[in-house]
This record gives structure tokens, C-alpha cells and sequence, in this order.
């Protein structure tokens, strides 16, 4: 909160569309900002994980002995101590399937199987480096197309939660490793395929990724008389209490989760990760109990699924997609997740932001034996983008098409229906077009290069739905000098989300923006919200702040009216207040909330009158460079276009835009995490694991949110988080082509691979 | 200097780290028959190795303290620039005197790492090191440096060709330090380093290629040609460089012919290891493409 702004300075500017600076800049870049990383316990205790070094096998033996002999060792836990605080100690959103410590089995290499206490972290590293473990080895299973009719079994039954009605049928179904298969079934996709034109079929890999936040996992349980406070580094404290309420079996109020800023998130720190460690180990020690996690071990916890997709299109004689057949295989690893919920929330969307009559997806989360996957920035979109837009690309070239207009020749608009069933509104696909071209000059001369440098230029377009249905709540704390608190759990890691919460209670209140301060979540205090990811938080939350704020006004209007005052924002307030209570005291309490609508999915044919209660709609437009001896590609320019609907705060969504299409970048150009045969990961380390660094970055890069407005959002916007990053891995796949005319089917685009194909294309292939 | 945790001893693995003032002092805490014993420069490297555990330290001798004496960057006498051991690699990216004497390295320190290692890593560490995916020994090579060695019996030096002797080894005893390099005066000569990276910008090097050509008279009288990174040790290419002596110089470019040979020496004359930055194949190939662009941009040096 900004102190310097005087109380009546802003009170007639608008608050919504204005680039108020982040409330949290000043303390980041002083290094003041809360991080629970740095917070600092009496008597704390530090956790490190021994973990499996196998694939998959039947524990024989944990021997703890060498580690308990170690001078300064509290104690070393295994999973079946924790069966006594613990009795079923399996948590995950979706499926039940992860045991705290492994139990009976582990299922990835890096699955944690003890963990040592010390005062002192490196003494717990130590001794967590001396236990050893007897395995059963099992043959194991990596790959998810294999995984999928595998005699290989992850799981022996599927255990999912009761959170998600539609996992209902699959409780204690066994002998498979699709832990969800979602299916679209929309009109007669064979009699199209049949009568079409053109039948277009491919394939299309992406690779494993981690998140990198650069503040890895860390929590730290501090148990009380009888209940217990988690300090996390979490995007959902409202699910921390509750997963962990439900593994203790006691209410939720015993459980208290509060965070401070994130040091980035991207889907990472969802639902629970190592909570439910920390907090059972606290509990066994009685003492507080810390666990920071490496940057190497994150590798070990979350990543974002590496995919097949496998996808076939009629054509009719006038370039139009009569019909769509999708198969998409989710490598989820070794537990659920949310994974389950990206293979049907995204994968309903995977042919594309196109009029197609005739559609058929088949969307199937996979059990293998990697480390788990889960939501990641997209929360599974990029994957599909990556395949339908390359595809789409290849349709528009094959057919001497302009890629451009053979994507505004089948793109939907408003009020059209999508595969789903659900008409369009408020999604501004083909004006995310036009700008991108307008942008690019599309329809002028470009320069091809010559010798041995050529240049291509592609754009690519995709759609995502939000989560739904979810809700928030948020609780507004009018001061009696007419200054604001907001009390909400939706998590500040980057993405700016207070300045943009805090405008909206401003604008509410007439007030400036700089005089609402907003909590950090903390669930003894601020009220529930299903949490930060997704993009669903400006929508959401942005409807509930609005909504408490509302509330609040309301009672503030009728406060000064009682007292003869006119309400005229801050300072009318406080003469309200003075008036009724005699002086500067009392508070007003605004509450608001929201859940978005939603229709569940025919159960036969996969489709829905309303699939989400918004659509995020996001382009990219590249130019870029080809060496033709090397394979090396320069991006030269990057357009990122996006439908954001009205923004809050018109510079905060820039910066989304950009970090998210920056973020695309790098697991298009170099992100990878590379497996051996037995399923160890070989580079688990920022120094072998490349994300891009300053030099990477392309020489020019055009940000811009196209007019347009979200009827149903608050002030009209929507969520930007991820938006950025659906076009960018295909349209580079597709400057790639247009600059020397070989195809990419697999993610990332090293210069490799390129230049592979480009020999191979020559008819030289080059040796292996 | 121990880490000074009672509660530690007995437990961890201690190490202790010391801090000599003086280079006698410096070796007489050296070890010649303990590889758990090492010196240390920057520690860019050696925390890399602890970290992951493939180096548990007994004792570190920090070479700090030596800095202000080992740390220079001059001419002698006879004209040879002369590098500290102890020099950060950003005061040779910065030295107006490595930019006048050897600017072949003043263009190829913004590529090296980034800016954080290059403050603390030193010659001497960048040297000693020896680990194959690395720029600075590959452009030695080429500029045929001598290696100044410090040890108890007294000092002595060797060529970098002959200090790196293959996958990190070197010919150093455990108990030498490296004080300084030194790069003689050749007049006519133009040099040029291509760094290769396959992943991000900043990455170590899948390839490099260090040239250095001597001219005269619109001739290449005598070259050098190292390829580093996609080889054990940074190897040099006697086919390529009997290629290039005697070479009439075109411009800024070379008789096709000429080229043809250099790069089929460079392709068949070396093996290139496969790893994750790419096969052995495909860095054959960039060599093939880049000893020719680095010839174009030595004789444009
Ligand atoms: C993130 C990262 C990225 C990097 N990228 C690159 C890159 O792109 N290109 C590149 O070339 N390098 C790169 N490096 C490697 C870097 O150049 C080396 O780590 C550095 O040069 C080592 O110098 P140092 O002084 O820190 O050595 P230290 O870590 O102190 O020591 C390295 C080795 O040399 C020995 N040693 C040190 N000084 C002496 C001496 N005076 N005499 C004898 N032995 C000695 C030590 O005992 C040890 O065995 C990178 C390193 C990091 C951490």
C-alpha cells in the first residue's frame, strides 16, 4: 500500500485500466518481500528425503540404522511410520494414489522412500545418504502410448477421490494404466472421412518439462496443542488445509495454511506436494519441521506432461475441416495428480479453435513409471497447440492455401458452436488473427534470405477453457479512515494478482488503488478460494472481490447517509464513521462470491452446453532465421497476440503475455528432461536442464491484447496467465517449414534435429 | 580454518579451508598424493563437483588471498602478454591490454558462461579444471600459450597442448599451482574462436574452434587449429593447419580448394564424442562449417 498517495489524490480516475505499479515491486527489489524460505522457527527441525533409485519393484527392506547412528539425527522416518499418525496415507486431487513415503512399492525413479530429521540440514543430508533399500525389481514401463495397453501396472486398482463425480466409475477398476479416458463423440466423423477431400493424418511428441520456479518447494509445519499451521510456498492453501484435514481426519479448522509471495509457481505448487511429508513428520517429531527442497530434487516432484498426439482431418473440396479424429496420450507418470483433469479439461479441446462438424477426441491419461505430471502454465494446452497447429499448417501448405486464410476460413466465432457443444461468445478469435498479420505485414514481400541463412515466417492459434466449476470468496475490511484491506487466498507469485485485485475494490469504492492493501492467504483469515492456477483468479476472484466490495459500498453509503454525508469515497467515509462512533473507530465487512456455471459432460457423447464460463484465446506470430549448414534458428520477431478481454491493468498484461510466450520458448527451443531406459533422469539441474537465458531472447518481441470485452467477467476481463503461450512451439515449428521446408514432429526443436531434417529432406541423411 | 560446527565434527565428512598469503605458504598446504586435497580459485567448478557429489574435499586451499599478487594482467619484456593465474576471467574481458595483445579472447569472454562466473572464475581454475566442454584452453591452444607451474622444487612451464592432457586430467601434480600464462608476441597473427552451443545461448560449448594464422605478405605462413569441447582435450588438426601454411589469402576468404581440405581434415582427422549437446555426427558437421567460418573471421580480425 502506498502511503505517499493521499487519500483524495485519485478519487475521481479510474482504477480499472490504469497500469497501477505492482504493490510489491518496491519490497522485491529490496529484498524485503516475505518468502518462507527465509522464515525462521525455535526448535525447528529440517527433513531430507532418501529416494528410490529404480524404476519400479516391491520394497524387501529400508535400512534406516546408519543414518539413526548419526550424531545429531532426531529421528529417520519411513512410510509405515507414518501409518501411525496416518492410518491411509494416500493423497492426491484426483486419484488417491500417492503414498506420503513410499509404501510396498515405489513407482519412479526419485520417489521419495524415507526421510532423516536434524537440527542441522546437511546432518540430515548426510545420514539420508546412508540409508539404503532392498528392492523386488518390476519391470517397468516409460512410455505412454506403450503404457497405455501395457501388461506393465503402475497402480494394481485405481483409487480416485471423491472430489471429481465424473472419476466415480473408475473406483477399483484394475489391470490398466489409463487412469481417465476422456471421450468426444459429435456427428458421423467416419461418413466425413469418407466423402472428404483431402485426409490429412499425423503424429506428435512433446518432451518432458519442469516448471523451474526458482523458489523450489518449501514448507514448514509448526504443530500446536492440538492443531497445526503450515507456512508453504503454495498456489492453493484452501486444498492445503483441506487434504490435510481429511489425511488427519479432523476438522478443517485445526488446520491453518498460510503463504507469502511465491517465487514463481506455474502450476507447480498446486493442490499438495510435500505438505502432507512435512506435516506427518512434525507431527511424529512434536517439533516444527522444515523441508526446503533442491533445485535438483524439484525434478523429482511435478512436471508437465510429455505427450502423444495422433491427428487426422477431412478436408472438403473448399478447404473447409469437415471432420477431426484426435487421440491423445498424457504421460502422467507415477501418480495422478491433476493429470486426470488436463487430459479432459484440455483435452475436450483438442481439435482446435475451428468449426468442425464432425469431431471424435479420445483424450487418456497415462500411468507410467516417471516422475508425476501434473498442471503446468496451460495446464495441457500448449501440448495440443503444438499438434493441431502444426497440423493445421500442414493442411493450409499442402493445399496451396495461405496458412492465414485457411485458418480465418474454418476459425469460430461468436455464437458458433464448438466440437463440445458450447456456443461461442466473447472469444475474439479471428481478430487475434488479423492483428498478428497486421502486426507481421503478412500480406507484404518478405525477405527470404539467401545462401545459407534463410528465413521463414508462421503463426499459430489457440483456445483453452477455463476449469470450472470453482469458486472464490473474498472478504473486503473498510478501516474508519476509509482505507481498504482485501482478504483473499489468491496467490501473488509473479503474476501481479493483488495490484489487480486491489484496483478492483478501489474502483468499487471510488477510492485510489494504492490505499487497499491486500493479505497474504492465510485460511485462519481469509476465506476459501479454490486456488491460483488455471487463469481462473481474475474471473473468479475478480468477481468475488468485486462482489465484496459492492457489499461493502453499500453499507458504506448507507453509513454516511445516516450521518447526512454524501458518499464520496475515502474521506466521506471517514466523517461517517467519526460521525456514528465519536471517533476514528469500527470497521464495515464486505463479502462477496462466486462459482462459475457449468453443465457436466454428456456422459456418452463428451459434449456440454457450457464447458466453461469463459475462453482464453491466444496467438503467436514468428519470424525467424534458419542456418541451412547447422540448423541453428535466430527468432528475429515474435508477435504475441492474445483475447484477454478488458484488462485490469493494461502493463500487467503485457507482462504475462510475454513471460508466458517467453516461457513457451524455451521448452520449444531447449527444455528437456532426457531419461535412460531405466527411467533415470540424466540431467536434473539447471545446468544441464536449459532454460533460456538473456541471449535467447528474440531481438524483438510485440505484446498486444485485442479490443474486446467478457461480457460475463468482471469490468470485462478475463485470465491472461497462460494465454501466451499457445501459439509459440508451432508457429517457430511453422517459420521453420516456411524457411526450409522440412516439418517437425517432435518437441524440442534442437538445431539437431533440424538440421537432420534438412539432410534427410536432401535424401543425406546424416549418420547416427 | 574449520567450518567451526562442534556438532559437525565427527559427522560430516569435515574439510577444512584454508587461506595462505603467500604463494610458498599456498604450496606447502598442497598434497601431492591426496586428491581429496585441491586448491582453489574461483570454486566455480569445484562447487559445481561438490554439489553433485563427485568431489568430497578433505581440504580446499583457497587462492584468494594470492590474488593481488597472481591477479595481474601485463607485457614482459619481451613483449609476451601475461596472464595471472588468479585473474578473473572479467578482468580479461575488460583489460585494454588483452583487447590490444589477444583480442581473440576479448571476443570470446561475453559468450563464456555469464557474467556471475565470469567475477570469480580465474585462469588458473579455467586451466586446471580440464573439463573438455570449456572455451578458454581450446583458444590457448591456438595461441600456443605457455603454462607457468609453481611447486616445491621451483617452477617450471609447459604449452597448454601439453598441461591438458586428456578427460579432466592434467599434467599437474597435486601439490602445483598454475601462477600465470603467457601468450608470445606474433607478429602477423590473427586469431578467431567460434563457440558452438546447442541448447541455451549460455551453455558450455558443444564445439569450439580456435584458430590462429600467421600472415605475411598476403600469405598464411603457419596456422593452428584446435578443436575443443566435442573432443577429450582440445585437439589439434596437423592436417588442416599443413592445409593452411602457405595459403594465398583472397580477401577475407581462401581458395575453395583450400577450404575443401580444411574442412575434410577437420571432419575425418578427429573423433567427436556424442552426448547430450549432440551426436558425434551432427558436431563433425558444425566443425566442418565453422573452421571455415573461423577462418573467414581471423583473417577479417
Ligand atoms: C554455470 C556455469 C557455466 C559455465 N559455462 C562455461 C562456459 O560456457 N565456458 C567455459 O569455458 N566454462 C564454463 N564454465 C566453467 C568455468 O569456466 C570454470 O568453472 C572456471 O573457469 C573454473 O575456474 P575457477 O577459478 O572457478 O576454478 P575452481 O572451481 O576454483 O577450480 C577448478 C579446478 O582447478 C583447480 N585449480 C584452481 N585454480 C588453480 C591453480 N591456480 N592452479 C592449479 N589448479 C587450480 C582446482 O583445484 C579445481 O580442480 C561454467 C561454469 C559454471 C558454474
Amino acid at each position: 500500500m502506498d502511503t505517499k498517495v493521499s487519500p483524495d489524490q485519485v478519487i475521481d480516475a479510474q482504477q480499472v485500466g490504469r497500469s497501477v505499479p505492482r504493490m510489491e515491486g518496491a519490497a522485491k527489489v529490496t529484498g524485503r518481500a516475505e518468502y518462507i524460505h527465509n522464515l525462521r522457527l525455535p526448535g525447528v527441525l529440517h527433513g531430507k528425503v532418501f529416494r528410490s533409485r529404480i524404476a519400479h519393484g516391491r520394497i524387501l527392506s529400508i535400512d534406516t540404522s546408519a543414518a539413526r547412528a548419526v550424531a545429531g539425527v532426531h529421528s529417520v522416518v519411513t512410510g509405515e511410520d507414518i501409518r501411525r499418525i496416518i492410518p491411509e496415507p494416500y493423497y492426491g486431487p484426483a486419484f488417491h494414489d500417492q503414498p506420503i513415503l513410499a509404501l510396498d512399492k515405489v513407482r519412479y525413479v526419485g520417489e521419495p522412500v524415507a526421510a532423516v530429521l536434524a537440527a542441522d540440514p546437511h546432518v540430515a543430508e548426510y545420514a539420508a545418504g546412508l540409508i539404503t533399500a532392498e528392492y523386488e525389481e518390476l519391470p517397468a514401463v516409460f512410455n505412454e502410448v506403450e503404457a497405455a495397453t501395457s501388461s506393465v501396472y503402475v497402480h494394481d486398482e485405481l483409487k480416485p477421490a471423491i472430489t471429481f463425480p465424473d472419476l466415480k466409475h473408475l473406483k477399483g477398476k484394475r489391470n490398466t494404466n489409463v487412469a481417465l479416458d476422456y471421450k468426444l463423440r459429435r456427428g458421423d466423423v467416419a461418413a466425413a472421412f469418407a466423402s472428404a477431400a483431402h485426409v490429412f493424418e499425423h503424429e506428435f511428441h512433446t518432451q518432458h518439462i519442469m516448471h523451474t520456479p526458482f523458489e523450489p518447494f518449501v514448507a514448514l509445519a509448526e504443530p500446536l496443542d492440538d492443531s497445526v499451521t503450515i507456512h508453504t510456498s503454495s498456489q492453493m492453501p484452501a486444498y492445503v488445509r483441506l487434504e490435510i484435514a481429511r489425511l488427519l481426519g479432523w476438522p478443517e479448522n485445526k488446520v491453518r495454511a498460510r503463504t507469502a509471495y511465491l517465487g514463481g509457481g506455474f502450476g507447480a505448487k498446486v493442490y499438495v506436494k510435500i505438505e502432507p511429508l512435512v506435516v506427518a513428520l512434525a507431527l511424529l517429531a512434536r517439533r516444527p519441521v522444515k523441508m526446503s527442497l533442491t533445485m535438483e530434487e524439484q525434478f523429482y516432484v511435478i512436471g508437465k506432461h510429455a505427450t502423444t498426439f495422433r491427428i487426422k482431418s477431412a478436408i472438403t473440396a473448399d478447404g473447409r475441416i469437415a471432420a477431426r479424429k484426435c487421440e491423445v496420450f498424457w504421460n502422467g507418470g507415477a501418480y495422478a495428480d491433476i493429470g486426470p483433469r488436463v487430459s479432459q479439461k484440455s483435452g475436450f479441446t483438442s481439435t482446435g479453435p475451428y468449426q468442425i462438424e464432425c469431431a471424435e477426441i479420445d483424450s487418456a491419461e497415462i500411468y507410467t513409471n516417471l516422475p508425476p505430471a501434473g498442471a503446468f502454465r496451460g495446464f495441457g494446452i500448449p501440448q495440443l497447440v503444438w499438434a493441431y497447429e502444426s497440423h493445421t499448417d500442414i493442411i493450409a501448405r499442402a493445399l496451396k492455401i495461405d496458412p492465414l486464410e485457411f485458418r480465418r476460413r474454418n476459425i469460430l466465432h461468436d455464437g458458433q458452436e464448438h466440437p463440445t457443444g458450447t456456443v461461442m461468445r466473447d472469444a475474439e478469435f479471428d481478430e487475434v488473427l488479423v492483428r498478428i498479420a497486421a502486426r507481421m505485414g503478412w500480406d507484404q514481400p518478405f525477405d527470404r534470405g539467401t545462401g545459407t541463412k534463410r528465413r521463414g515466417r508462421g503463426i499459430a492459434i489457440g483456445v483453452k477453457a477455463s476449469i470450472a466449476p470453482t469458486t472464490s470468496f473474498a472478504l473486503v475490511n473498510v478501516s474508519a479512515d476509509g482505507s481498504a484491506v482485501l482478504f483473499c487466498n489468491t496467490i501473488d507469485m509473479g503474476q501481479a494478482s493483488n495490484t489487480a485485485n486491489a484496483q478492483l475494490v478501489a474502483e468499487v469504492l471510488g477510492i485510489a488503488a494504492e490505499r487497499v492493501k491486500v493479505t497474504q492467504a492465510d485460511t485462519d483469515v481469509t476465506p476459501f478460494d479454490m486456488g491460483t492456477l488455471g487463469s481462473r483468479s481474475m474471473f473468479h476472484m475478480g468477481h468475488a472481490v468485486r462482489l465484496a466490495a459492492e457489499h461493502a459500498r453499500t453499507q458504506l453509503e448507507a453509513l454516511c447517509a445516516e450521518g447526512g454525508i454524501t458518499y464520496s469515497g475515502e474521506q466521506s467515509v471517514a466523517q461517517g464513521f467519526r460521525k456514528k462512533f465519536g471517533m476514528q473507530a469500527g470497521n464495515i465487512f464486505g463479502v462477496g462470491h462466486y462459482t462459475s456455471r457449468y453443465q457436466a459432460a454428456d456422459p456418452v457423447t463428451g459434449m456440454s452446453k457450457e464447458v466453461t464460463p469463459f475462453w482464453m484465446i491466444g496467438g503467436a506470430g514468428i519470424e525467424l532465421e534458419v542456418d541451412t549448414e547447422t540448423g541453428h534458428v535466430t527468432i528475429l520477431r515474435m508477435v504475441n497476440v492474445v483475447d484477454a478481454g478488458r484488462a485490469i491493468n493494461p502493463r500487467v498484461v503485457e507482462t504475462q503475455i510475454s513471460g508466458a510466450a517467453l516461457m513457451q520458448m524455451g521448452q520449444t527451443m531447449t527444455e528437456e528432461m532426457i531419461f535412460t531406459s531405466a527411467g533415470e533422469l540424466t540431467n536434473p539441474s539447471l545446468a544441464y536442464y536449459k532454460i533460456p537465458g538473456i541471449h535467447d531472447i528474440p531481438a524483438s518481441i510485440e505484446n498486444e491484447a485485442v479490443e474486446a470485452e467478457t461480457r460475463n467477467g468482471p469490468f470485462g476481463s478475463k485470465g491472461v496467465g497462460e494465454s501466451g503461450t499457445f501459439g509459440v512451439s508451432p508457429a517457430i515449428a511453422n517459420a521453420i517449414d516456411d524457411a526450409v521446408g522440412v516439418r517437425l514432429y517432435s518437441l524440442p526443436l534442437t538445431p539437431e534435429s533440424i538440421y537432420r531434417a534438412i539432410c534427410a529432406a536432401r535424401g543425406e541423411p546424416l549418420e547416427d | 580454518m574449520n567450518r567451526g560446527n562442534d556438532r559437525l565434527e565427527n559427522l560430516l565428512i569435515p574439510f577444512e579451508l584454508l587461506e595462505p598469503r603467500t604463494l610458498p605458504e599456498a604450496l606447502s598446504m598442497l598434497a601431492d598424493d591426496d586428491t581429496a586435497v585441491r586448491p582453489m580459485g574461483g570454486g566455480t567448478a569445484l562447487m559445481l563437483m561438490m554439489k553433485a557429489a563427485v568431489f568430497t574435499p578433505r581440504r580446499l586451499v583457497s587462492l584468494r588471498a594470492l590474488a593481488p599478487a597472481l591477479g595481474g594482467i601485463a607485457l614482459d619484456e619481451r613483449g609476451a602478454l601475461c596472464l595471472g593465474g588468479m585473474a578473473t576471467l572479467s578482468s580479461l574481458e575488460h583489460s585494454a591490454l588483452v583487447k590490444t595483445h589477444a583480442s581473440v579472447i576479448t571476443r570470446a569472454m561475453p559468450q563464456l558462461s555469464n557474467v556471475r562466473v565470469r567475477h570469480v572464475a580465474t585462469v588458473g581454475g579455467a586451466l586446471a579444471h580440464a573439463d573438455p566442454h570449456m572455451d578458454l584452453p581450446t583458444i590457448l591452444t591456438a595461441l600456443d600459450a605457455r603454462v607457468q607451474i609453481a611447486g616445491p622444487g621451483g617452477s617450471r612451464e609447459l604449452f597448454v597442448d601439453a598441461l591438458i592432457t586428456g578427460y579432466y586430467e592434467t599434467a599437474l601434480a597435486g601439490n602445483e599451482l598454475i601462477t600465470g600464462v603467457a601468450i608470445d608476441a606474433v607478429p602477423g597473427r590473427k586469431a578467431a574462436y567460434i563457440k558452438c552451443t546447442t541448447r541455451a545461448a549460455d551453455d558450455w560449448p558443444a564445439l569450439g574452434v580456435a584458430l590462429s594464422l600467421v600472415c605475411s605478405g598476403g600469405h598464411i605462413e603457419t596456422a593452428r587449429v584446435v578443436i575443443g569441447a566435442a573432443t577429450d582435450r582440445p585437439t589439434r588438426v596437423p592436417a588442416a593447419e599443413a592445409a593452411l601454411a602457405g595459403a594465398l589469402i583472397e580477401g577475407t576468404t581462401l581458395a575453395a580448394a583450400t577450404l575443401d581440405r580444411v574442412r575434410d581434415a577437420v571432419a575425418s582427422q578427429v573423433v567427436y564424442t556424442s552426448d547430450a549437446q549432440g551426436s558425434g555426427a551432427y558436431k563433425r558437421q558444425l566443425a566442418r562449417v565453422h573452421v571455415v567460418r573461423a577462418i573467414t573471421a581471423a583473417l577479417q580480425a
